[in-house]
Order: structure tokens, then sequence, then C-alpha cells
């Protein structure tokens, strides 16, 4: 194993030199700005100390819409995770239209968020979109899509495991077709039905590429702003408006650059200490137990 | 790209032609305007400018609204004047933030701005103030009194009118004028229908023509389409509401804070009331009327969907779209007022025979010149140019355009009859509504004061809460109050009163 | 048995498909729409519904006034994306080897603290990054350029390529390793050999998230950028003006993912051959 520090230093390093060196001065700048008062008034790096801290621990607006932030993000995501898993398993093996129905399911990530949803918003239009017209033609009555607390809720989840079940769709589908083939010959052999051997070989498998999924789709779903503003704006009320965009509107809205940055590294501080317990517990569970 | 060749092949051949002909018909061949007004903006003086070799950097607002005419005008002025311009469209919402963070990070990143006047109490010191040949041409002396006071800070004109924005009530007349219509509603109502002339009587007339078809196409029709989404544009109906509750023609000295105290007065029973009445109306809105935004109002009012509507003037125009169903059959009217307004200076309410109303000279699209920037002059020349007479009168013809009429020569309602084709009684009920919101001495202005959007977004959200059933209009408000002390606290009460002070010479027309 | 449980795959298909497909279906109906066809309620079959319009496809391309230009932003947003994904991946995947085969230790951080520092990356909300990206970048002048632009993109892409390739490698074989230092080859030769053919799945992957959540990253291209250098995003959401004109939205929403359809399908195939490099070992 001659040299092997060297070989192990020259994979890691640039990767990593050049990831620190982008990400250090906004990091470092952003945790110094949590502790300015930087508005649109008073642009600038005074200090005032813990205050913009002790704000926000009494800010109910803030730690409402982290809750409701879990809520959004954790149903989103496990509702992604299942589809995702099944349509994968769907067109895995031989289906008919194999590759037109494999590029479908790709599509919806492809789009752009942002416009994508004002899309949603037309077709959730309580007077002028289809979703309530189809309703109608059903003979049911029209739902309050946008106006109502929980219908407004499932909409924002809706537009999120449209657009990202593809995600773990193809996560899910590569880490299947990268399998060995052998386990699965050796279950057909021992007369394995489907389901047994989905969950003694397929799952136990296919268990680390889950955790990685289900973790990157948590961070990438807590970070739903633009979905949000497009679509509610929040609303009805506060009903589901997010963290992020709660962040969103404190920062770049009202402007108080200051009190956002306090938000951010709170709500990072929060986010990274749960994604590490969520990260642990899955892997023990998914993968001790599959193993 | 289509268009740029044929502009271009259309101004080769004007060229090739002018030695021949007159400079103004020329003008009016190449830019499809009608008549070149001559001054020191119009496209002659424009030309013989010579601006080759230079860029202008402009940010505006989204297309079409002010954003398509920015554009037009620009591909004008590099024309004539051989400068490259390079224009940027944002979307309203993120429009203060593209052009607050390089100001307050000393980076000259847009040489002229297009945004919402009321951001003036922010970006004043960012501003280059509009030089005095520019304030002296005849355009800019034409522009009426309260686009001036827009456009001033400290006795400084340093924004550049380029529209004149309001709100004001939109209604349709084939409704309230059928005999039929008239009828129910008096059964219903028991007094003659008439254009409401309080919120009161608003709220009535909405809840008397909503959920049933009244213009017989076969979808069901709704009273009232009003801007209630959240962080849309919801905070300027809101204040459209309560003005005519809450701001008193006899008490000076402030609308939304007492200038002496610099208490917040959002919670006063003028404020409650109007958010009362608010969420009244809100019974009558068209399914997920809750959920409009400014987009959806104008579909609602100008589709013929809705029977009522107030705010800007595109829902108005929309209507009157060459190809609409109910082009001709709406009318223009003062915002409703109240036959009873709080006094808060005797903590009372005072009854009006005549309801008072109180014009809320809500923000509107204006230009500035960033004072960072190394071309001021070719700057100010652009914003001249874009404003001349013969691009106004062919802007304020385009409705999507969102050109509105701010000089008093645009007050001619033959103008709106015999260009736009508008019915006498129509164009009359529009001119006679905008001249007379800029004679009133009640007029309400929005909150120019440094930190502007954090005072209207903790009010939109006390506003949205209370139409949720999240709270009621006293608490929700009593909220905001409490919110908006944190913001002065914050901003400082010295700072704010300085710049609300002169909101407040403008509302007292001192 | 058999032909039910085909029927019921077919039927969860034939659902799944229809529900990807719909908002597009709208879409495409709504761009041929005009105002009127808007405001009179839903509707979806063109001239028995409502009388159809080119309008705003021709405002798209440049005849019907307001015209955005759609062509320079599509360009230098495949300029950005490309470029920034392709360092991304590259720098991404070495790491990604290191962390999947080595161990590192430095005090008290190890490998799995050095991979979740990577992904951490992309936990913190962007709205308060633009203040600092903004100085930082206006700092070296490079505010408003494309390679301004693809150095933030390679902060924001790096974290996906290195932790979707931190699993695709450790789901290869280490005895692949094994055998090929056997045969006489140093690390570096056995990754680019043995481990880098075995993980095409992988790196497709890798490559396609980098490029999706590239170009449509919305906010930095917004933030970061004055005039000159536009993406694709910022030139379309330039059309979502205080009237939103349903039609020439929807026709820039489908305008923007037709060429990522094509990169789907490019997509679907490498991960076929991934199938075969995978299966034939």
């Amino acid at each position: 194993m001659y040299g092997l520090t060297r070989y192990k230093l020259l994979f890691l390093l640039p990767g990593l030199l050049i990831l620190l060196g982008i990400i250090l001065f906004p990091l470092g700048f952003t945790i110094r700005v949590s502790f300015s008062g930087w508005d649109a008034a008073r642009p600038g790096l005074d200090w005032i100390g813990g205050t913009n801290y002790s704000r926000l621990f009494a800010d109910g607006r803030f730690w409402e819409s982290l809750s409701r932030l879990g809520a959004i993000a954790f149903t989103s995501v496990i509702l992604e995770y299942l589809l995702g898993f099944a349509l994968a398993l769907l067109v895995w093996r031989q289906v008919r239209f194999r590759r037109l129905t494999r590029v479908l399911f790709l599509i919806p990530m492809m789009t752009t968020p942002v416009v994508m949803a004002v899309i949603w918003r037309t077709i959730f239009h309580e007077s002028l979109g289809p979703a309530n017209d189809l309703l109608s033609l059903l003979g049911m009555g029209s739902i309050p899509w946008l106006t109502n607390s929980f219908w407004a809720t499932v909409v924002v989840i809706l537009v999120d495991v449209w657009q990202w079940t593809p995600f773990m769709f193809l996560l899910l589908l590569a880490g299947l077709l990268s399998l060995p083939r052998e386990p699965f010959l050796a279950a057909a052999i021992d007369g394995a039905g489907p389901i047994r051997t989905f969950f003694n070989v397929t799952f136990p498998a296919m268990a680390p590429i889950s955790v990685g999924a289900l973790i990157i789709r948590l961070i990438e779903a807590s970070k739903i702003m633009e979905t949000v503003y497009v679509i509610t704006s929040g609303g009805p009320g506060t009903s589901t408006e997010t963290s992020s965009y709660y962040i969103f509107i404190r920062g770049l809205r009202d402007f108080q650059i200051g009190y956002a940055a306090a938000l951010s590294v709170t709500y990072l501080v929060i986010m990274i200490v749960l994604l590490t317990i969520i990260a642990k517990s899955l892997s023990r569970y998914l993968v001790k137990n599959g193993a | 790209m289509k268009t740029r060749v044929l502009i271009s092949a259309v101004s080769m051949f004007a060229l090739i032609s002018s030695s021949t002909t007159f400079a103004s018909e020329d003008y009016a061949a190449r830019f499809g305007i009608e008549n070149d007004v001559p001054g020191m903006c119009s496209y002659a003086s424009i030309d013989a400018k010579d601006y080759s070799g230079q860029t202008l950097n402009i940010i505006t607002h989204a297309i079409p609204v002010m954003g398509e005419p920015t554009a037009l005008h620009a591909k004008q002025f590099e024309e004539l004047t051989g400068a490259t311009v390079n224009v940027v469209h944002v979307p309203f919402g993120d429009l203060f933030q593209r052009i607050m963070i390089p100001f307050q990070t000393g980076q000259n990143a847009y040489d002229v701005l297009f945004y919402g006047s009321l951001w003036i109490g922010d970006l004043n010191p960012y501003l280059a103030p509009v030089p005095e040949k520019y304030r002296n041409s005849p355009g800019m002396q034409d522009v009426t009194r309260n686009y001036i006071d827009v456009a001033t800070w400290d006795d400084q004109m340093i924004q550049y009118p380029v529209d004149g924005d309001r709100h004001y009530l939109k209604y349709r007349t084939d409704i309230f004028e059928n005999p039929d219509m008239q009828a129910r509603f008096k059964s219903e109502t028991g007094r003659d229908l008439t254009v409401p002339a309080t919120w009161e009587e608003y709220n009535e007339v909405a809840r008397v023509f909503s959920g049933w078809d009244w213009s017989g196409d076969g979808n069901l029709n709704y009273g009232s389409a009003e801007v209630a989404k959240r962080d849309d544009l919801m905070f300027s109906a809101f204040i459209s509401r309560a003005a005519a509750y809450a701001k008193h023609p006899n008490v000076k000295g402030g609308f939304f804070f007492d200038l002496e105290t610099m208490e917040p007065q959002i919670n006063n029973p003028g404020f409650v009331k109007g958010l009362e009445l608010f969420v009244e109306a809100s019974r009558d809105w068209a399914p997920g009327g809750a959920n409009f935004g400014l987009g959806d109002e104008i579909f609602a009012f100008g589709g013929g969907q809705a029977l009522m509507s107030y705010s800007w003037d595109d829902a108005f125009i929309q209507a009157q779209q060459e190809d609409s169903p109910i082009r001709n059959q709406v009318a223009a009217a003062p915002l409703p007022g109240a036959s009873e307004v709080w006094n808060r200076d005797t903590g009372q309410w005072d009854s009006f025979d005549e309801p008072s109303r109180a014009p809320y000279i809500t923000w509107g699209w204006t230009s500035a010149v960033s004072d960072r920037s190394e071309n001021k002059e070719m700057a100010f020349d652009y914003l001249c140019f874009f404003s001349n007479e013969a691009n106004t009168e062919s802007d304020l013809q385009i409705g999507r355009f969102g050109v509105n009429p701010y000089r008093e020569s645009h007050f001619d309602s033959a103008f709106w009859t015999d260009k736009l084709g508008w019915d006498a009684d129509l164009a009359t009920s529009y001119v006679e509504t905008l001249s007379g919101m800029d004679s009133s001495q009640n007029r309400v202005f929005d909150l120019r004061v440094p930190g502007v959007s954090q005072f209207m977004s903790s009010m939109a959200t006390g506003v949205a809460s209370a139409i949720a059933g999240q709270a009621t209009p006293q608490e929700a408000l009593d909220g905001v109050a409490a919110e908006w002390k944190q913001i002065v606290d914050r901003i400082g009460v010295d700072t704010v009163r300085e710049a609300y002070a002169r909101v407040v010479a403008l509302e007292d027309n001192q | 048995m058999r032909n039910l449980l085909r029927l019921i795959k077919f039927a969860a298909i034939l659902i799944w498909s229809a529900f990807v497909v719909a908002p597009f279906l709208w879409a495409l109906t709504t761009s041929f729409k005009t105002a009127n066809g808007v405001t009179s309620g839903a509707t979806y079959i063109p001239f028995v519904d409502y009388q159809p319009s080119l309008g705003a496809w021709k405002g798209l391309f440049g005849s019907g006034g307001g015209s955005i230009d759609i062509m320079g932003p599509f360009v230098n947003s495949a300029v950005v994306t490309l470029s920034a994904s392709l360092i991304s991946l590259i720098l991404g995947t070495l790491a990604a080897y290191g962390l999947s085969r080595f161990t590192y230790k430095a005090g008290p951080v190890g490998n799995a603290d050095l991979t979740f520092f990577f992904i951490s990356q992309r936990i913190m909300p962007p709205v308060v990054l633009a203040i600092p990206f903004f100085l930082m970048l206006g700092l070296f002048g490079l505010l408003d350029t494309i390679f301004g632009l693809v150095i933030v993109y390679i902060a924001l892409l790096m974290p996906i390529a290195v932790w979707v390739m931190v699993d695709f490698f450790n789901q290869v074989p280490r005895e692949l390793d094994e055998t090929a230092m056997i045969d006489g080859c140093n690390p570096v030769e056995t990754f680019w050999r043995v481990i880098l053919p075995n993980s095409k799945p992988g790196l497709v992957v890798a490559g396609i998230f980098c490029v999706v959540f590239g170009w449509n990253d919305f906010f930095f291209a917004f933030t970061l950028t004055f005039t000159k250098t536009q993406l694709l995003p910022v030139a379309i959401v330039s059309l979502n003006s205080s009237v939103t004109p349903w039609w020439s939205l929807s026709a820039s929403a489908l305008i923007s993912v037709a060429p990522l359809i094509l990169v789907a399908f490019l997509v679907e195939r490498y991960l076929d051959k991934g199938n075969i490099a995978g299966g034939g070992k």
C-alpha cells in the first residue's frame, strides 16, 4: 500500500478544497450578518449582538413555519419514495413501451419548478381552472383548492410529488439496474416468489441508495419556496407558509437581511442536527434490517 | 427577433428616402407613431444626439405591463442615437431586491430603473435628481399635481413620471342599467340599485349579484373581484377599502401613524371597520377569490365574471379590449366612501351626509436614474424620450402596456372615443373619475418611508389571517400594530418620522 | 392471476402517465387561447370549446410585439449548466470514490462526516446566500458573467454529484478493486479502468441531476446577473407580469421543457447501456 495517502488525498482534495473555497466566504459572511441589523434603511455590518436571535426565539411565525415545513416535507418525500420505488419496479424489467414510459416518468423533474407552479395555479384556479371543472363533470361539487388550509396544503404536496417523484424514480431505477444478477438467480432457484424476493433480495440491496435518496429529497423538499410563493403565497392566512418561504419574505421582500441571516443560520443548525439523526437511524433500520 | 429585422429593414428604407421627405413624417412612418411632437425629447431632438459606443442598462418590469414599452422605446432609442441599450425584465415580486442589492453593495448595475413609486423611501439615497432642463420641459410641466408629488422627495424631483396609477371602482353598466336587475335588487334590499357610494353599499350590491348567472352565458357570476392574495398586491386593496373609514378630511397629521407620537393607527376603529367589510365581502367573491392576485382580478372583471372590482386600470382596459364580450358595457367611478369616518382626534365616529371619500393615490410605475450611473445624460434622455408626447399618446392606446393618464392633456374624453372607440359615456366616466382623484383634498398616499415593505407585508399577513378566519379583524390588526411598533423601533423613530412627515405634508395639502 | 397482475401493472402505468402528462396538455391547449378563451371558464378542445389563436406562440418567436429573446438565454443556460455540471461531476466523482474506498481521519472528522459536509451545502436556503455571493463575485469583477455563474453553480452541484456517487460506488463490490490491484493497477488506474465503467448508471444519474438542478436554478441566475448574462428561466419569468398572460406563459413553459425531453431520451439510453455493462461482469 505504498503511497496510499497520496492517492487518498488526490481523490478527495480537489473537490473538497474547491467547494470550501467557494462556500467559506458566503457561510462566514452569513453568520456575521446574522449579528447585524442590515435592512433596507441601514445596509452594512453594524454589530447588534444577539438581538436577531432573541427576536427569533420569540417569533411564533418562524417556529410554526418550521413544524408546517416538517409535515409538508415528510409527507411529500415519503409519497415520492413509495411512488418512485413502485414505478421503478414497474418498468425495471420487460414492459411494453418501456422506453416511452421511462422517459415519460422522468419529464416532470426536467421542468422549471417556478414555471410549472404557474401552470398548476391555473389548473387549480377555482372557477377558471380544469380541476373543479372536471370534478363537476363527474357530478362532484367544487373544492376550495387554494382558499382552504387543508386543500392548499394538499395542492402544494401534490405539485411537489408530481415534480420530484421522477427524482426518486431515476435514482432507484438506476440502483435496480446496477444490481448484480446472482442473488436473484439464487432466489429463483430457491423458488422464492416475487414478494419474498423483493423483501429478501431487492430491498436490502437497495437500502443504501434509498437512504441517500431520502436524505437528498428531504433537504431539497425543505427548501420549497417558489412553488408556495406562486401557488398560495403562504395562504390562506399563514397556513402553507414554510420556513424557507418565510425566510424569503423576511430576507428579500422585507429586506431584513440581518434577521433573515439569523433565521437561516438557525434553520441550518436545526436541519443538520435533524438530518444527521434521520440519516443515522434510517441507515441503522433499513440497512441493518435488510442485511 | 423577426421584429428587429423588420424594423431595421423599415428603417433602412426610411433612411434612404429621408433625404426627400420632411423629418416629422419620416418618424411617423418609421416608428408607428402619429406625429412627432417637437420638443427637447422628440424623435427629431433625440435623433440629433449621438451616443454610439455607449451602453445603457435598464431594469424594468416583466412583459407586457411597463416592460413592453420599456423595450420598445429602448429599441427606438438605439436606432436614433446609436447607443447600445440592454433591458432586463423582472417580475414585480423580485424587482425590489434586484434593484436594492446592487445599490447596497456598491455595484453600478443599472442606469435606468422602472419600479413601484412606493419604494421612494428606501431608494431615495441612490437616485439622481432630475436635472432642471427636464423638469422644465413642456411634457413635465403638463404632469398632474399627484404625479409630481409622487416623484418628489425632500423638495427634489428624483423620480421621472412615466405613468399615472390609481385605484378606482369599475362596474358593469349593462347590469346596473337593466330594469330587471334593478327590480330584483329593489325587491331584495328595498333600495334602488345605484353605483355604490359607500363600501357598505358595495358589499350589499355584491351580495345580491353573487352566485347566479346574471349575464346569461351559462356560467355563474359573482358580485366582486378583489386582489386578496397575501403577498400579491393585496395591501393596496385593503388600503383602498380602509381609507374611507380611517382618513378623516378634517384630521391632519397622519393616516398610518400619528405623526407626533408615531403611534400606529392601523388598529384604530376606522381600519378595523375597513377590514370587517373586507372580510364580509369575501363571501361574495368567486370561488378561490381569496387567492386572487392582480392577474386573476383582471380576468374576473375583464372577462365578465364579476360585477364590480376596484384596483388599477388593467381590469377596465381588459374589459375594453377589441374582442371583449363586455366592451362598452363598463364604467368607472370613484372608490366608494363612508358615511361615518373615524376621527382619531376626538375618538369618535363622525357622520357625513354626503359620503366622505378618500382617494388612495396608490403606488404605480415610475422611473429614475441611478446616482451611480456614468451615463446620466443619456439615461435622462432615454426617459425623456420614453415619455415624449408622441410615445405617450401611442402607449396610452395599447392597454397591455399599462401606461395610464398622468398629464392634464390626457384627461380628454375625445381621445378615448376617437382613438379607441369607447362610448362617450364611458370615456367621460373614466376621465372624470381620474381627474376627480387628482383634485381631491382628502388624498391618501402610500407609506413612503424606509422599510415600507416590512410594514406592508406585516399588514398583508394580518389582513390575510382575518380573511382566512384565523383571527378576528381587531385581533389581526392589533397584531399588526404591535409589529409596526417593533419595526419603527428597529429602523429608528426619527428616521421613520422624518420620512413620514413628507407623506403627511402631501396628504394635508401643505 | 398472472394476467390480473399484468392488468394492474398496466393500469398503474397508465394512471401515472396521465397524471404526468395532464399539466402539459393543459398548458398546450392554454397556449392557443386568448383572454376570452381563459375567462369563459375551463375549456379544452380548440375550435369546439374556444377559438384558438397563435398569438402566444407568435409573441415568443418575435412577431407579435412584446417578444422575449429566447435564443441568447438558451445558449447561456446551456453553457453555464454544461460546464458547471461537467466540472462538478469530475471533482465530485473523484471525491466520492475516495470517500467510498479509503478511510479519512482528521481529528474527530471521519468519512461519514466528510460526506455529510458535502451534502450539507445544499441545506442553506439560497435567499441569504444571495448577498454574500453577490459581494464575492463583485470583488472579482465576475457579476453578470458566465464564469461567475459557473463558479456558484459548482458549489450547488458538486454536493449532489458526491452524494449520489458515494452510494453507487458503495454498491460496486470491493472485490473488483482488489482484483485490479493484484493485477498491478495503482488506485487511479483501478478507478479509471475498472470502477468507473461499472458505475455508469450512477454517473448518468449524477450527471442528469446536475444538469436538471443547474438548468432549472432560478434564484442565482436571477440575483447574480444584471442585463447581459441572462439565463433561460430568467427570460421565461420575464413574461410573468402583473397581468399574467396564461397563454404566453404556457407556451414558454412548453418551450423550456422541450430540450430536456431530449435529455430524458438520452438518459434512458445510457441507463440501459449501464445495465448491459453491469450485467456482463
